[in-house]
Formats: C-alpha cells, structure tokens, sequence
C-alpha cells in the first residue's frame, strides 16, 4: 500500500526536497529515507528526477569535486518551485480530507 | 553481468524502445556516472538493466512544454440516430454524437454492446441500418483484429499503407519509423506475424495514424498490451487532438473518462 | 498502387516457403507418377499447376480478406487491390509454368511443343481467379485448398466428354493437352481456348463483382461544420 502511495507523491516530495535546497541524486535517496519513506530504490527515484526534468520543472548541472568523482545536481527551475508550492498546497488540501474520513474509522473503533 | 554489459544492456533496451540514440547514449552515460559516483554496481543502484531502462524511457517520452492550446475544430464526425439492426437482433439503437477536430470521443459498453460495429459504421465498412452518419474523408482505422498481414515486416506495411495515401515509400518509411518511436518502438526487419502481440498493436496505431487523417477510428487494443504502453497509446490520443484532430477510441477500460470530451454509452443488443 | 500491392504480395507469397515448395512440389508428383505416358503425364502436370495457382491464389485473398478491407476503408480502390494481388499470383504461377514447361520440353518429344506452352499459360490464367472465387465461398485455407482438390480430381476422373466435366473449369485444359500430345485436329484447340475464354471472363468477372460488393465502403458524406 505504501509503495503505491509513494508511486503518486514521490515528484511531490522530490520537488518539495529540492525547493529545500538542491542535491545530487543519492543525497535526495538519503533525504527520503530520513524523512521516513523508507530506502528508495535507484531504479525508481531517477526514472522520477528524469520525468520532472523533462517537463521543465527541474535542471540540472555536473559538478566535480576535488575529492570524489563528479556527480549530478539536480535544481527546481522557477516553473518547478512554483509547481512546488502548488502541488504542496494541493496535498494539503487532500490529506485534510484524507484526515477527516480516517478520523471517523478510529472513532467507531 | 558486469558494470559494462548492464550499461550496454541498458543502452540496447533505450534504443529499442524508439529512444532517440543520442538522448539513449546521454541517459546510459548519466547513469554509468550515477553509479561511479555512488560506488555501486549499476544493478544493485538501478535494479535490472532492462526493466530500468524502460522506465526512463518511458520518464524521457513526457512532452517537453505544456499541451498546446486546443482549438476545437470543424466537425469531423455527426452521427444522428444511427441503428443497426442484424435481423432481429438490434445492435445499436438511435446513436448520436457530433466530434469536432480537437476532440476525443470514448466509446465504452459491455462486451457484445456494439462498440466494435459502432466503429464498423463510422469507418464505412458497416452498413447502418437507420439514421444518417457524416464523417470526414480523411480517416484513420485502427480495427482491433487483424489489422496487419502476418507476412509482411513493419517497413513492408508502412509503404503498402504509403501507397494508398499517395505517399512515396521513403517518405511513410520515415513516418512510420517516427510514429513508432513516439509509441516506444522501433521497427526491425521482422515480419508482423513474429512480432509479440503488443508490438503488433503498436503497428496496427501506427497504421491508423500515417497520413494524418482529420480523424481517427481506434479500436483500443488490450491484448498484449501492458501498463506502460497503455499510457503511451492514451498519451498519443491526446497528442492527436492537441494536433488537431477528432478521436473515436472504442475503450474496455475506464481509463481518465474525464480527461475525454465525449463519452458514449453503448446500452447492447436486445432480442426483439 | 497496384504496383505497390503486386510487389507486396508476390512477398507475401514468398514467405509462405512451406506452402509454396508443397504446391511447386505437387504437379511434379502427378508428373512423375505418369511420366511414362505422355498424355496422361502433361495432363496430371497441367492440372496440378491448376490446383497450385488456385491454392496459392485461395491463400492470399484469404489472408488478406481483413488487411483489404482496412486498406478500402482508407482510400484504396478494391479494383486495385484485386488485379495488384492477381497479377502477382498470374506471375509467380507463369514462372511455375515456365519451369515446367522446361521440364517438358526436355524430357518429353511432344508433337506440338507450342501448345503446351498455350495450355500451361491458359490453366494459370484461369487457376488465378479461380482461387479468388472459391475463397468467398469458403474463407478458410484448409476447407478451400480440399474443395480446390475437389474440384481438380473430379476433373481429372470425370468422362471428358460428358457434360460434367465440360462444366469444370480446367476442361480447357484437357482439350488443349490432347491437342499438343495426339495427333488431333485444330478443332480440340479451338474447343479448348474458347472454353478457356469463357471460364476467365466468368470467373473474373465474379471475382471482381464479389471484391467491389464486398470491400467497397460506404459513401458517407462530410459532415457541414
């Protein structure tokens, strides 16, 4: 169930991460799994990175580094944190109404 | 399999599924990085070579700008109380519907309802038996069976379909291999009847839609068809009307019906 | 586009590689069988082109009944698509009969060469649209190819000149064959290409009717905007 519902709002959480700040793509994988969604695997969340890529929202850039190998960073565009605050906003609308029918159930438990 | 060959694997399956080579080579190239970068054995980052390569590709086909404004335009398709009746048995019982250029029209019902006969009159090649049907010359056909000639290869097809549009054969070669890759396919020289069932429907959308037709009759096809190209067929649909033209897809499964500008209920036969 | 569909169908025919050394095979069969008596031997062999072209012939508008249909619905002139799919049969049968005819000719010391060559031609020409005809009564390979067999067996066996057989299509070419093996008057070479005359014009003629009733779409008029 829950990897279902990650399927729908991992580009919300990705948006909403990189509105954060920008990062490359396993810094991201961290952060989800920090914020609780549990290990993502790459297989899902690039596909996802790509996705929103494509439809404008995100950019991206290379950058070496000194000491590792040169990795991927990835941006919100001005599109992207605008989609960002949109969809947040709209999310927040859902799970209010999510919340009030879940709430029922536990009452007449 | 080593680092290599899962980035080569990978890269196979891109170009495969109609990616352009140089984007393929671009997200094979990003990948391999990734996994340097990250210290893991591509598989163990990414999971299986091919089945992560179909969801970048499919992730890669997302229209790069928002849809385009759609104007709706002349009316491609009046129907006006259209039966057809097979002897006693009613078949379809006083339809109508006007498609406008710019519009998609879903037909839905249950199995025996008429769908497929309802396309059948809209196409000409069924005979109503009441009312009248106005439709645009230009048309696409999608049927849902036997749409393609088990002895011929796709290019084979593309040209014979060419022919009867008045197109020269390099120039439906070249639209048919564009029309495929949009559908995440790319031809090979293999003969339809060798093809797995899904590929063959892609050849069967891809025939329908070759010469740009004012609109399309399309058969939904199910079978053989998995998740991803159902979405790939319900995109391109969408990327006709943006396009500008009127869709009729007859549909077994109630995909976004409120994504569609008509839906058409089919109520089935009754025996009189 | 007659040309595109010819070309395309004389494909088609090339990749049914089974059914096409199978019915190149049988007349060779029946010529074998009977090499020892002249007569019989070109007449077998004649009538065993028959069958093949008409088999070859019952195949591909057979399974190409549906793909025709899609391709009138889009603009195609079933005119078109019938004489593109018959010249291909007329010449992939021609250059069967072309072999064969070779065959004889080498083999055999035939009184009237000339006239094989006739009779050979004449059965393709027939066999081409016969096999047009027998796949709108029976639209499925097996059931159509034993009705071809049929049909050739019973020409094969029925008394020549009862009415029967004058009533078959190939009687022409048991006419024309005694014309060319047995030393006949030029009234068996008439009979003959008259009959033959008669049964092309009949069976092109319904072959024709059948494709334009059954593949011409209706004329639907567009709609006012």
């Amino acid at each position: 169930m829950r990897k279902q519902w990650l399927h729908g709002f991992l580009d919300l959480s990705l948006l909403c991460l990189l509105a954060e700040r920008r990062d490359y793509g396993l810094g991201l994988g961290q952060r989800l799994a920090e914020a609780g969604f549990g290990d993502i695997p790459g297989g899902t969340l690039y596909p996802s990175l790509l996705r929103l890529e494509k439809q404008g929202l995100v950019q991206t850039d290379w950058e070496t580094s000194t000491v590792g190998p040169r990795r991927k960073y990835f941006d919100l565009t001005p599109d992207g944190r605008a989609a960002a605050a949109a969809r947040a906003a709209e999310w927040r609308e859902f799970r209010a109404a999510v919340d009030r029918v879940a709430a029922l159930a536990e009452e007449t438990a | 399999m080593n680092a290599a060959e899962w980035h080569a694997a990978c890269d196979r399956r891109l170009a495969e599924l109609g990616v352009d080579p140089r984007e393929a080579r671009r997200l094979a190239d990003d990948s391999a990085a990734e996994a340097l970068a990250s210290g893991l054995h591509p598989a163990e980052l990414f999971g299986p070579a091919t089945a992560y390569a179909t969801s970048l590709a499919s992730a890669a086909r997302q229209p790069l700008a928002a849809p385009l404004a759609r104007a709706r335009g002349p009316v491609v398709l009046r129907l006006a109380g259209v039966t057809k009746r097979y002897r006693r048995r009613e078949v379809l019982r006083g339809v109508d519907l006007v498609l406008r250029g710019g519009e998609v029209a879903a037909v839905v019902g249950a199995n025996g309802s008429g769908k497929s006969t309802l396309l059948g009159v809209c196409a000409g090649s069924v005979k109503a038996s009441g009312g009248t049907v106005e439709r645009a010359a230009r048309i696409g056909y999608a049927p849902q069976q036997h749409g393609v000639a088990p002895y011929l290869t796709p290019d084979e097809h593309f040209r014979l379909f060419g022919a009867v549009h008045g197109m020269g054969a390099r120039k439906a070669v070249a639209t048919g291999t564009r029309l495929a890759a949009g559908l995440g396919w790319r031809p090979r020289d293999t003969v339809a009847g060798k093809l797995s069932g899904g590929t063959q429907q892609k050849l069967n959308v891809v025939l329908g839609e070759l010469d740009r037709p004012d609109l399309i009759l399309l058969d939904e096809p199910y079978q053989g068809f998995d998740q991803d190209s159902y979405l790939d067929l319900w995109a391109q649909v969408y990327a006709w009307r943006d396009a500008g033209a009127g869709v009729l897809v007859v549909t077994h499964l109630l995909h976004d019906l409120d994504k569609v500008d008509h839906v058409l209920e089919l109520q089935g036969s009754e025996d009189r | 586009m007659t040309l595109t569909i010819a070309a395309t169908s004389l494909r088609e025919i090339g990749r049914r590689r089974a059914a096409l050394l199978l019915v190149i095979a049988l007349p060779l069969a029946f010529y074998a069988a009977r090499a020892d008596q002249q007569g019989q031997a070109i007449r077998f062999l004649a009538l065993g082109v028959g069958w093949a072209v008409a088999t070859l012939s019952l195949f591909s508008h057979v399974n190409s009944r549906h793909l025709d249909r899609r391709l009138t619905v889009v603009g195609a002139s079933p005119s078109a698509l019938l004489i593109g799919r018959q010249a291909a049969l007329a010449a992939t049968g021609l250059a069967m009969a072309a072999g064969y005819f070779g065959l004889i000719a080498l083999t055999q010391d035939v009184e009237r060469l000339w006239a094989v060559a006739v009779l050979l031609v004449t059965t393709v020409l027939i066999a081409a649209p016969l096999g047009a005809v027998v796949s709108l009564v029976l639209p499925r390979e097996l059931e159509g190819a034993l009705a071809l067999l049929a049909v050739m067996a019973t020409q094969m066996l029925a008394d020549p000149e009862g009415t029967l057989a004058k009533a078959l299509p190939l009687w022409s070419t048991r006419e024309l064959a005694a014309y060319a093996v047995d030393p006949v008057g030029g009234e068996y070479f008439e009979r003959g290409l008259l009959h033959f005359a008669v049964v092309v014009v009949l069976c092109s003629a319904a072959a024709w009717t059948a494709a334009v009733v059954r593949l011409r779409p209706q004329a639907l008029p567009q709609p006012a905007p």
